[in-house]
């Protein structure tokens, strides 16, 4: 299905997502990322450190949210955002000789989309050692501005 | 200086009793080891040999477990004579804590075998029992032996509520500030000093007393006892009123350093820089010790019967009682006072306007967006009735709650702190209970929001908006159970 334009003007124009993992004893965890979202794929993806606690979580349920928003300290019927729910994937990590063609490919686009959203953050620093790409699958997404809603569920197929 | 062995082994059968002997040598005592005799006992209980290197200092030799030795074997005999010759090296240099009576009691077997609330009630038995085989022996009225025990019941309630100072303090995790931990250790040096200090209120309570009932009051006495007391019951009820006054003076005493503590605590914490702070569950424990003494205050009131013939003594029982209660509401709230968040984190949260709430159901995470009003100790959020994170909280009320700072200009400004544990949802059941706080809650959103109050009341807006408090929006308190920070890219875990 086709993602609403408003939805996609907010997840191409803003630079912190907020995650929201929980583990297997339901108990949420919630972080600011940097995060690109690929149209084609429908997927956003961000990158972080395999020892953090969302990496802990998404290993012991892989169910993520994140949420992307404006805020206006004025007036709220300004607030606008949506919340993508969905799986995460962990890019498996390892030698770069030993990674099959595909995720070579996705490490490289990724990290191109991150150097081009983050230019002034990331700069010319390379992938960290201990950095893995998760991806979110999204499979329903919601939208808001003031107090209105709208939601959109995404099919597997696409 | 030479390097020895501490050998550990299990010889309990039951008891599961086990002996360890820890040395560090100008290692902080945290690193050692719990000094929590109870844990080690119970990490050492499957049959396994501890190896712990001893380096033996004069100054600083820890003894981690002296406990339960009663069923060692010949064969251990060794580790436990090491193990007393290392605590008589060590004594001053690691305060055991205790006081002169918890000392006694801690000694004496069918005592020192129980935990301590079975044990003072054992103590009360043991000297109701003994109270009342005295009376018939000696033939007393009725009315001596509820004297009696209204006496013991005084002193026992007095124990139940002075003891958990110990044991609470011996617990009190270390203030992340340098200045906030060399108090709590200087009071808790005075507080349980060598030299029993603790006992001077005490005597100076228990002498002019006795000289007062032995030769200025005799109705006092005769009141108690008959006309005639056996000189072993004057000796019984001499031990009574001892442990009555021993008590008093203890009241006193730690009040009075409690309301000290409180104070010098309150004015450090006004000079923390950073991430300085005290754990807020040990703030909330001193707290908890201050209340306590406001009941013993309260309890000294049942000693009124026993004086009622004397006006004197029924004035001072009164004025202890509003000495004890009076300083120890003050000490409680002035502790209450003392911000339980480091400045880094009260700074953010104090002055951010957004946060994000995370919750789970059925392991679906839920993040929304949300205002939220900070009053120094509590964090409130508001949220429609119809919302569906409430709807998630009501059945799981778990959160992550974070605030944070934005600012792509120069990341390593960014700041965000995420607080992690449950919520309290305010229902009607609480308005009249805790209609002060949510009050106080709603002005705090009227004051920090002005302009969404205005939004909000002025426009014809669906259900879910409306702002009639409570029954269209729902206050709801974070209650952290965890609290992590980050500070550019730097994260750093802060204990609650």
């Amino acid at each position: 299905m086709k993602i609403p334009d408003e939805m996609l003007n907010i997840l191409y124009g803003n630079y912190f997502g907020y995650v929201c993992t929980s583990d297997k004893h339901d108990q949420p965890h919630l972080t600011p990322v940097f995060f690109v979202y690929d149209g084609q794929s429908q997927k956003v993806f961000f990158i972080t450190n395999e020892k953090s606690k969302k990496v802990k979580n998404i290993l012991e349920n892989p169910n993520v949210t994140i949420t992307v928003d404006i805020r206006d300290p004025v007036n709220p019927f300004n607030n606008e955002g949506v919340m993508a729910m969905g799986t995460a994937t962990i890019t498996e990590k390892g030698p770069i000789y030993f990674l099959p063609e595909e995720t070579l490919k996705l490490y490289t686009d990724i990290y191109m989309e991150f150097k081009g959203k983050y230019q002034a953050v990331i700069e010319n620093k390379p992938l960290g050692e201990n950095d893995v790409i998760i991806q979110i699958n999204i499979e329903k997404m919601v939208y808001w501005k003031g107090p209105h809603f709208k939601s959109v569920k995404i099919g597997k197929d696409t | 200086m030479g390097v020895g062995v501490g050998v550990g082994i299990n010889v309990g059968t039951t008891v599961g009793s086990a002996v360890a002997v820890g040395v560090g040598t100008g290692v902080p005592t945290g690193s050692v080891g719990p000094t929590h005799p109870a844990n080690i006992t119970d990490k050492i209980r499957i049959a396994k040999i501890n190896l712990i290197f001893i380096i033996p200092s004069p100054e600083r030799v820890m003894v981690l477990v002296i406990n339960n030795f009663i069923d060692c074997d010949a064969g251990v005999g060794f580790i436990i004579n090491a193990l007393h010759q290392s605590s008589n090296m060590a004594e001053g240099s690691k305060k055991e804590m205790k006081w002169i009576y918890e000392e006694i009691v801690g000694r004496i077997p069918p005592f020192s075998l129980l935990s301590y609330k079975y044990s003072i009630l054992l103590q009360l038995l043991f000297l109701l029992v003994l109270g009342l085989i005295l009376g018939f022996i000696f033939g007393l009225k009725p009315v001596s032996l509820i004297y009696g025990s209204l006496g013991i019941l005084v002193a026992v309630l007095w124990s139940l509520l002075i003891l958990q100072l110990g044991p609470t303090l011996r617990k009190f995790r270390a203030p992340l500030s340098k200045d906030e931990n060399e108090l709590l250790e200087r009071y808790k040096g005075i507080l349980f000093h060598r030299n029993h200090y603790e006992a001077i209120p005490g005597l100076a309570i228990f002498i002019p007393f006795m000289i007062y009932i032995f030769y200025y009051d005799q109705v006092l006495l005769g009141t108690w006892l008959g006309d005639a007391p056996n000189l072993i019951l004057l000796l019984f009820v001499s031990l009574l009123i001892w442990d009555i006054c021993y008590r008093m003076g203890l009241g006193i005493w730690t009040s009075i350093l409690a309301l000290w503590r409180s104070f010098e605590l309150k004015k450090i914490a006004e000079r923390r820089t950073e991430l300085e702070h005290t754990p807020y569950t040990e703030l909330r424990a001193l707290r908890k010790l201050d209340i306590n003494n406001v009941f013993f205050g309260l309890i000294s009131l049942l000693l009124i019967p026993l004086l009622k013939s004397d006006q004197m003594l029924v004035t001072m029982i009164f004025s202890f009682m509003i000495f004890i209660t009076f300083i120890s509401v003050i000490s409680a709230y002035v502790v209450s006072k003392v911000p339980w968040l480091p400045p880094d984190i009260y700074n953010l949260v104090n002055g951010s306007s957004f946060s994000y709430v995370g919750t789970s159901l059925k392991g679906v995470p839920h993040i929304t967006p949300v205002v939220y009003v900070f009053d120094g100790q509590r964090i409130f959020f508001n949220t429609s009735k119809e919302a569906k994170k409430l709807r998630i909280l009501r059945r799981n009320n778990k959160v992550a709650f974070l605030i944070d700072k934005r600012d792509m200009s120069n990341i390593y400004e960014n700041k965000a702190v995420l607080f992690t544990g449950e919520v309290k949802i305010y229902g009607l059941w609480d308005i009249p209970l805790r209609f002060i706080q949510m009050l106080r809650a709603r002005k705090l959103f009227l004051l920090k929001y002005p302009d969404y109050t205005k939004k909000y009341a002025s426009s014809e807006l669906p259900k879910a908006w409306q702002l009639t408090p409570i029954i269209a929006r729902i206050l709801v308190e974070v209650k952290p159970v965890k609290i992590l920070y980050w500070r550019g890219a730097k994260q750093i875990s802060v204990p609650v």
